[in-house]
């Protein structure tokens, strides 16, 4: 059967149009037509490229030059629009795009969806695990890159870092890579571990300390959070998700500049609710080992949640934030596991000369 | 007929797209290049590009634009390799202990790139554009732009930024007459120092009015463009004229706003709809030149290298 319609032909040497009678054989599924010069062109319907802009067909034919007839007439323009999808000549993409504007919407929530929930909890918790990949030896670069560059300008108090390190060296810790602990001169109350093994504590804090089993608490603490490379499972989290947002959005260039960001934030470096959790309960099993008391760590804990209330709040709050979730969690260790402390002279020597 | 061809014409410039048809693409496209990991980028932006310029029309007639996902892949693939050898050179530096070296070299070779970009970019999209089946084409020769940027760029870096407007000009000047539709070129009659004048009047009193004037500064900055550029035929010419209001501009990017807040960024694709609809609804196209006239000069171009790195490096396309 053969299908005639009125269409405008460009013929891609001149921006005119021809006025052309075209027919179309559905048999042999070829377009045919006669150009102003009385020459007859065929054009096989599956080499031509077909547009439908609102009410107009247009097919486009051939590479260079590209040819075009533009239709109109609205009975020819169902017809085609049918007969090319019960030929199967509409591909899985047109098929995709003419679902309709409730199915993209419906699509688009989904993928919303699923974006949104990888991005709080698949892609974080990828990121965590896959830090094993990530050789020790970076922990170590990153740390003591940070320490280089900002220990220079502080004051730091040799001789509370001897005592600080003989302290430590009372300990037994359960570190798998080698301690240094630093005292600084300041009023901030705060103490900080980097994924090197630095551990650098405010003389602020040692200030507030009534008793060495708080230090013992802090210190606990403190190498859970080493132990664990922490800081390490932080920046692949942050990372991630920077990472998957810029992927999603198509922007690349802000990478490095959240890697080079979380560098010099490792101090702050806020850590998650669960490596708070885990690094409360390694300290109270350090405690427990070393045989301390370790109602020193839960006092600590509340006098630093008291101090909050002053105008200046402690840092350590910040980047730790003492919540009473936390500190009822202690008060739970304390009441649920068993424990055996004796008083430890050595240590309250030492505890005493980092005080003074 | 002598007669009507060197008559005055007024011509309608339109986007007829839709909000919801363009959601549809982008979606589409989402979904794709997700389940490809991404992988199906340069097929999505060739669609997007499709649909935007395919919704475009002069006279009722929509332009259409030829690329081809296969060749954006293409380029794109060259554009990744090339970043790859100067990421590989810059780690060598680094290996030798030389990092600052390495690095001077990444940024130099980025800003080396950035004329062969521009100039990539503007030859494929141009020569993959085409109106009543006529290719548009851009002529200019790649060593003299070079040579150009390179002047502009240390002008603007000897003047401290000063020479900025008269670079933006220039390169403007530069892009613009080098561009064919047919057997008909561009012209491009904006002055720096005009320019300056009016980005130095633009700024202060957006300061003064608390950022108020910036819609009025836009409004300025458009006209400037648009009112400077023409097509010329031989001895006849179409011009272009903005209509467009500070106000419009304001009304314009307020609704945006909203519409991106309130649909949580998902009326994107409205927002892109309006716009244009905005900016084309607000050029008057008027001349002697006979549309129907036209013929084909300009040759087929289907690298899109220089594109794609114009994509990677976030630049947008200047026109």
């Amino acid at each position: 059967m053969t299908h005639k319609t009125n269409g405008l032909f460009y013929d891609g040497q001149s921006s005119a149009s021809q006025k052309i009678e075209l027919f179309f054989d559905t048999d042999k599924k070829v377009l045919f037509f006669e150009n102003r010069n009385g020459e007859r062109q065929n054009w096989i319907l599956i080499d031509t490229i077909v547009n439908i802009n609102g009410q107009i067909l247009n097919f486009q034919h051939g590479d260079n030059p590209v040819q075009s007839i533009n239709i109109e007439e609205k009975d020819f323009v169902s017809y085609l629009i049918l007969f090319r999808k019960n030929s199967g000549h509409i591909n899985w993409y047109q098929k995709l795009i003419g679902m309709g504007f409730k199915a993209h919407v419906v699509l688009a929530t989904l993928i919303l969806g699923i974006v949104g929930l990888s991005y709080i909890y698949a892609i974080p918790w990828v990121a965590e695990k896959s830090v094993v990949l990530i050789p020790k030896e970076y922990d170590d670069d990153l740390g003591s890159m940070f320490f280089k560059q900002n220990m220079i300008f502080n004051n730091i108090d040799i001789h509370k870092t001897n005592a600080l390190n003989q302290f430590a060296k009372e300990l037994k810790l359960n570190n798998t890579k080698k301690l240094k602990f630093t005292v600084v001169n300041s009023s901030v109350v705060n103490a900080f571990a980097l994924p090197d093994g630095n551990i650098v504590v405010f003389s602020g804090i040692l200030d507030s300390m009534n008793s060495y089993d708080e230090l013992v608490g802090l210190l606990g603490h403190e190498v859970a959070h080493v132990n664990n490379r922490h800081s390490m499972k932080m920046l692949c989290r942050n990372l991630s998700g920077y990472i998957f947002v810029s992927a999603i959005l198509g922007d690349v260039n802000g990478i490095m500049a959240v890697v080079g960001d979380n560098v010099n934030t490792l101090q702050s470096l806020s850590f998650s609710r669960e490596f708070e959790r885990q690094s409360d309960l390694e300290g109270f099993e350090i405690l427990s080992t070393n045989k301390i008391n370790p109602y020193g760590m839960l006092n600590l804990f509340k006098r630093l949640q008291e101090e909050e209330q002053d105008i200046s709040m402690p840092e350590f709050l910040s980047s730790h934030p003492v919540t009473i979730e936390r500190i009822k969690f202690i008060k739970k260790l304390i009441q649920t596991r068993p424990f055996y402390f004796t008083d430890n002279p050595k240590l309250k020597t030492l505890f005493k000369e980092i005080k003074q | 007929m002598e007669n009507s061809l060197s008559e005055t014409k007024t011509h309608k410039l339109d986007f007829q797209g839709s909000g919801s048809a363009f959601f549809g693409i982008i979606i589409v496209n989402w979904l794709l290049t997700i389940i490809t990991l991404g992988v199906y980028y340069p097929w999505a932006k060739a669609k997007q590009l499709q649909f935007l310029y395919g919704e475009s029309s002069l006279d009722g007639d929509r332009f259409t634009f030829h690329g081809t996902g296969k060749e954006m892949f293409r380029g794109f693939v060259k554009a990744i390799i090339l970043f790859i050898v100067l990421a590989i050179i810059m780690f060598f530096f680094v290996f030798l202990k030389m990092p600052l070296l390495g690095l001077i070299f990444f940024y130099v070779g980025i800003i080396a790139i950035l004329p062969l970009a521009i100039h990539g970019s503007y030859r494929y999209r141009m020569s993959r554009t085409s109106w009543r089946g006529i290719r548009f084409g851009y002529r200019g020769d790649r060593n003299e732009f070079i040579k150009k940027f390179f002047s502009w760029i240390g002008l603007t870096i000897i003047t401290f930024g000063i020479y900025g407007p008269w670079m933006v000009i220039n390169m403007r000047k530069y892009l613009l007459e080098n561009v064919r539709f047919g057997d008909a070129e561009f012209e491009y009659e904006g002055d720096g120092g005009d320019y300056f004048l009016l980005n130095l009047k633009g700024y202060f009193l957006s300061i003064f009015t608390l950022g108020i004037y910036m819609f009025w500064w836009q409004k300025d900055i458009f006209q400037y463009y648009v009112n400077n550029l023409s097509l010329h035929k031989e001895d006849k010419k179409i011009t272009l004229t903005s209509t467009v209001t500070g106000g419009g501009f304001f009304k314009l990017a307020f609704i945006n706003l909203f519409i991106i807040i309130f649909t949580l960024g998902l009326g994107y694709a409205w927002v892109v709809a309006r716009t244009m609809k905005f900016i084309f609804s607000n050029i008057i196209i008027e001349g002697n030149i006979d549309l129907d006239s036209i013929q084909q000069t300009e040759e087929n171009f289907k690298d899109a290298t220089g594109d794609d790195i114009s994509d990677i490096l976030n630049m947008d396309f200047v026109m």
